[in-house]
């Protein structure tokens, strides 16, 4: 068992050898190119990059940067595609472990993309190696999934899986010092306008009426469901598949961000009727004033929390309560 | 005001504070009554049964408690769950419900009332909300002056569904005692705060460690009262009042907590707990301040004490950071993490995204739960800065700090009720109490009036009048009582339709209107608990792990208490592979059943293929090669179960379960799945090593017995071809000895 394995691991490092001495200048060519993030490739250097004899690996990100082409992800991603490129070229890598990072972008590579016959971008593509101490029996390229969050960090521990268990670079995000210099700045900046202004500044933040108008603002947005609109992303509105537009998303557990502003809008009305009911009537001094500003919000009030009742009955169609108007 | 009517001698003077005295006594009953009954629908239509998932896990804990004492049961190691690792569930739990009820019990016994555990269990949740009304009576009663606002805020949290929703009967959970333990901890901070009275800040901190002992929704309690001191230290307030009920609170609370094993030492080492650390250290700093300040004459001394409180607080803060960087104290808790980071828990705990109800509310929900108190909300809020005193502040920080968990999270609506309750009281009572007076105010006398008070909102600025015109009057008292009557219909229309049903008896209406009992689950646990040997191992999805602990009593390899995350990642790798790398799991685990949910017959949704997706999310988390989510969807992305199925999906053990002879129901070729509303594939998915055990009535429960290795040494797929007369394949020539198959 043992000879068979030794016997079949130093054939194949001959073969290797063969195939290396074409594929060799493969490699050095485009390491040399690639001294600082992936290689920009076109159709024929991809062809080149990834042919059959090679005794490195080649992970190539297919995408679609151009504007026209609406791919958000693509350009989204790219950054973090040039970080893990950087941090492998820059890092402590094994010797014999080779590894070529490269980028098509859909407008040099158009044939490539027709002969995979990809129909959506971003996609990344690791070509393991034919030949070489790593070599896989199974050449065709492995595809990793863009699912979850978009980060460098997700790809890159995808990417250790593949490549041999050794001691591989770690990623290393730089250090933005331009930033940190800003915020210091924009820091200080702000604590001397501070002091400076504070005369000025002072009573607005003891302002009673400021508090309590962000207090109110923060709940209704919060109680309107607009942590939902944030965490699942929904649409503002819709069609209704009619040409006209739905205002109000079908089902209980579901809105749309129109939705909730006119929900979050409805409960300022009445919440505010309600406060001018309780502390503005009474202190009004004119009688036939007050009696109309009392029939006025209270008819305000009982219309107003009609229509709120009436678009829960949308969400919420086994609903038996309403009020009269609506 | 010549006449005296004979009603003035029981309600003028001192006969007539007595008599509202008693009045108000009478109401608070009625109220506490009100809560009680509009919890009980469960009972009186279904039984007196425990409802959910987590209720089950409690009532097995109280009834062990209940025999064996409370030594054993704070030692207790259970080793029916988590086989086979066993759970320390004395060290792992809140023991403050099982107490409480095993307290209840013993009294009741005692008293020669003859009752069963399990009414106990069953009515406890009820029971404390009643106390809850009077806690709420207690808390709003601190907050204004008006003699109504309290009991309107005791009637709201009476039927309020945002608590009734965790509190019917049956639904034994830590909730169901530790929101009653929420309100009346407010009320001793808020009581403590305006006496400055250690005996009040240490009767706080008493209740605080009950709630400790109760529910891990503690951490909000902890991290609201110093919040709400750093509130007032930030607005200039500081008090030998907060000084005293702050640090009483911190230092017995905190030492109280502690004596709870699964807290331990996490108040001095985990995040969650740093800011009540960090502000008892910045009220001593600034009560230190506060002292040498009445010794210094000069101004720059003042101003380089309060750079020298800053600068200590600053070096403290950073001292924390640097801690809590360098893994000393424990960084932020998932759970708790995840309320600031809305993305955290869906990336890394999938565990917590997965369960319902932490996912984030809809705007109906709020308004389902919460009816028109939500709108009286935010003007209760206003009103609150009116006068804005200490307690005052405590009430917008609790308001704009639950209403935000609360939009996170759909469960943590449950905290949010009781300030609503409180905010929506104090708006109406004011309402009602300037529009429900028979007096008339007179014009003149007002006219000399100035403003008493400048410091305050500009919408109060000017003197009360008061309301002139009977006709308003009426319009307003009207209108209001409308809205309260709408908000009793609503509550009850909720509590009946919504939050009255156990969950493990499921009520449907048949077409003549009869009611229509489903007892799939019941049905399924006894027979395992009649046909199955007392230490059978059961293998199902961890939700339903504490019910077949509760109801089946057989051992279960996960539970909902889901503290291993690689555990139940084995059992969605067993669900979601094919049998031949399930079945070495299988016996890796001694497992001797498998029970799946399937609602395809009955239409069912919340069956185990709807939540397939999350096993195999929390499998890939741990063995991504093995198992993917890509190849459960379709080329186009589609989740489906008919023809078109991926092959993984089709040969996934739990897909081969679900559909196993399922299409035997129906003629050939026309079976349908009524949840997926999908057709399935004509031929049944055929199993190897599993044989079919019990199936229920509607089909919801199947259980499947694990084969035993072939006593022919034959693998399972020949041995089953083998019994249906299949002629035998010649199998390729074996390379090396045989094995079976681990990993």
């Amino acid at each position: 068992m043992k000879f068979w394995s030794t016997l079949l691991l130093s054939l194949s490092a001959v073969s290797g050898v063969l195939a290396a001495s074409s594929a060799k200048g493969t490699y050095q060519k485009y390491q040399s190119l690639s001294r600082s993030g992936p290689v920009s490739l076109d159709s024929a250097a991809f062809e080149e990059l990834t042919k059959a004899p090679r005794d490195y690996y080649a992970a190539v990100i297919l995408t679609a940067m151009d504007v026209r082409y609406g791919c958000d992800m693509c350009r989204q991603f790219d950054p973090e595609w040039n970080l893990i490129g950087k941090s492998w070229n820059k890092g402590e890598k094994p010797d014999d472990l080779k590894v070529i990072f490269g980028t098509l972008d859909f407008d040099k590579g158009k044939t490539v993309f027709q002969k995979l016959m990809l129909q959506s971008a971003p996609i990344m593509l690791l070509f393991p190696p034919t030949a070489g101490p790593y070599a896989k029996v199974k050449a065709d390229p492995v595809r990793y999934d863009f699912t979850g969050p978009m980060s460098a960090d997700q790809m890159y521990t995808w990417l250790k899986r593949h490549l041999p268990e050794r001691q591989l670079p770690a990623l290393n995000r730089p250090v933005n010092y331009m930033r940190i210099v800003s915020t210091v700045t924009v820091l200080m900046g702000a604590i001397t306008l501070f002091t400076v202004l504070s005369p000025w500044i002072l009573p607005l933040i003891q302002n009673r009426n400021l508090w309590a108008a962000i207090s109110l603002i923060a709940i209704l947005l919060f109680t309107s469901g607009q942590m939902f609109n944030h965490i699942r992303k929904v649409p503002y509105v819709t069609g209704d598949g009619k040409g006209g537009v739905s205002y109000f998303a079908s089902g209980f557990q579901n809105q749309f961000g129109l939705e909730t502003q006119v929900v979050a809008a409805t409960y300022a009305v009445l919440s505010f009727v309600t406060i001018a009911l309780a502390l503005k009537v009474p202190r009004m001094q004119d009688v036939n004033g007050q009696q109309l500003a009392v029939f006025i919000w209270a008819g305000v009030l009982f219309g107003t929390y009609s229509f709120l009742i009436s678009v829960f009955k949308i969400k919420n169609g086994g609903y038996p309560f309403w009020l009269p108007p609506f | 005001m010549a006449q005296s009517s004979p009603l003035d001698i029981v309600l003028k003077g001192s006969s007539g504070q007595s008599t509202r005295g008693l009045l108000r006594i009478i109401i608070l009953l009625t109220i506490a009554a009100a809560a009680v009954a509009s919890r009980l629908f469960s009972v009186i239509r279904f039984e007196s049964i425990i409802h959910e998932f987590d209720p089950w896990f409690n009532f097995r804990a109280t009834k062990y408690l209940v025999q064996n004492g409370f030594y054993s049961f704070w030692d207790w190691f259970d080793d029916r769950t988590w086989h086979p690792l066993g759970r320390v569930t004395g060290g792992t739990l809140y023991p403050g419900l099982m107490v409480t009820s095993g307290v209840i019990y013993h009294i009741l016994r005692f008293l020669t009332i003859p009752v069963d555990i399990r009414n106990v269990c069953v009515l406890l949740a009820p029971g404390f909300s009643g106390l809850t009304a009077l806690a709420m009576y207690l808390l709003t009663c601190e907050m204004s002056t008006s003699p109504s606002a309290g009991l309107l805020a005791a009637a709201f949290m009476g039927i309020a569904p945002g608590y009734i929703s965790r509190s019917v009967a049956g639904s034994y959970d830590n909730e169901a005692i530790a929101i009653f333990l929420l309100v009346f901890t407010f009320f001793l901070w808020i009581k403590a705060v305006k006496n400055g009275s250690i005996m009040w800040g240490a009767l706080t901190a008493l209740f605080y460690g009950y709630m400790v002992s109760a529910w891990g929704g503690y951490v909000f309690i902890t991290n609201l009262i110093p919040l709400h001191v750093f509130v007032l230290l930030c607005m200039g307030r500081y008090s030998s009042r907060v000084y005293i009920s702050y640090t009483t609170w911190y230092a017995l609370g905190t030492l109280g907590s502690m004596q709870i094993p699964f807290v331990g030492f996490l108040p001095i080492r985990n995040s969650d707990h740093m800011s009540a650390l960090g502000v008892f250290g910045l009220i001593q700093l600034v009560a230190f301040a506060e002292f040498v300040r009445g010794f210094l004459p000069g101004k720059q001394f003042q101003k380089l004490l309060t750079a020298m409180v800053l600068l200590t607080f600053g070096l403290g803060f950073g001292g924390l950071v640097l801690l809590s960087v360098s893994g000393i104290i424990a960084p932020w808790s998932g759970r708790f993490y995840s309320l600031w980071d809305t993305g955290y828990a869906k990336i890394h705990i999938p565990i917590i995204a997965s369960v319902s109800e932490h996912q984030p509310t809809a705007w109906p929900a709020f308004f389902f739960d919460l009816n028109f108190l939500i709108w009286l909300f935010p003007a209760g809020v206003f009103m609150c800065f009116q006068k804005l005193k200490d307690e005052h502040v405590f009430v917008i920080i609790y308001a704009v700090l639950a209403s935000y968990f609360a939009g996170v999270m759909v469960r943590l609506m449950l905290t949010l009720t009781p300030i609503v309750c409180v905010a929506a009281a104090l708006a109406l009572s004011s309402i009602l109490d300037s529009f429900l007076t028979m007096g008339r105010p007179d014009p003149e006398a007002l006219a000399n009036a100035g403003a008493e008070d400048s410091k305050t909102l500009r919408s109060t600025s000017k003197p009360v009048v008061g309301i002139y015109s009977f006709f308003s009057k009426l319009t307003v008292s009207a209108s209001v009582t409308v809205y309260l009557l709408l908000f009793v219909s609503h509550c009850t229309w909720v509590t009946s339709n919504a939050y009255s049903s156990p969950s493990v008896v499921l009520a449907s209406r048949l077409p003549d209107g009869s009611q229509h009992i489903i007892d799939d689950y019941r049905e399924a646990y006894y027979w395992l608990r009649q046909n199955t040997p007392d230490n059978a191992k059961i293998m199902s999805w961890w939700d339903y792990g504490y019910q077949i602990g509760g109801m089946a009593d057989r051992p279960t390899l996960v539970d909902n208490n889901t503290w291993n995350n690689t555990h139940i990642a084995t059992v969605g790798k067993a669900m979601s592979s094919r049998e031949e790398v399930s079945y070495p799991i299988l016996r890796q685990h001694d497992v001797d059943y498998v029970l799946v949910v399937f609602g395809g017959l009955l239409g069912y949704s919340g069956d185990d293929l709807n939540k397939f997706l999350w096993m195999v999310r929390i499998a890939e988390g741990i063995w991504p090669d093995e198992v993917k989510e890509r190849d459960f969807f379709t080329s186009r992305g589609e989740y489906r179960v008919d023809d078109e199925a991926t092959p993984t999906m089709r040969n996934s053990l739990m897909y081969k379960m679900s559909y196993y002879n399922y299409q035997s129901l129906f003629p050939a070729g026309q079976a349908v799945d009524r949840v997926r509303g999908s057709r399935v594939p004509a031929e049944s998915p055929q199993l190897n090593t599993l044989e079919e055990a019990f199936t229920s009535e509607n089909w919801i429960i199947r259980i499947f017995k694990v084969k035993d290795l072939d006593n022919f040494g034959r693998d399972h797929s020949n041995a089953v071809s083998f019994d249906k007369g299949l002629k035998r394949k010649r199998a390729a020539k074996k390379k090396g000895p045989r094995v079976l198959r681990t990993e």
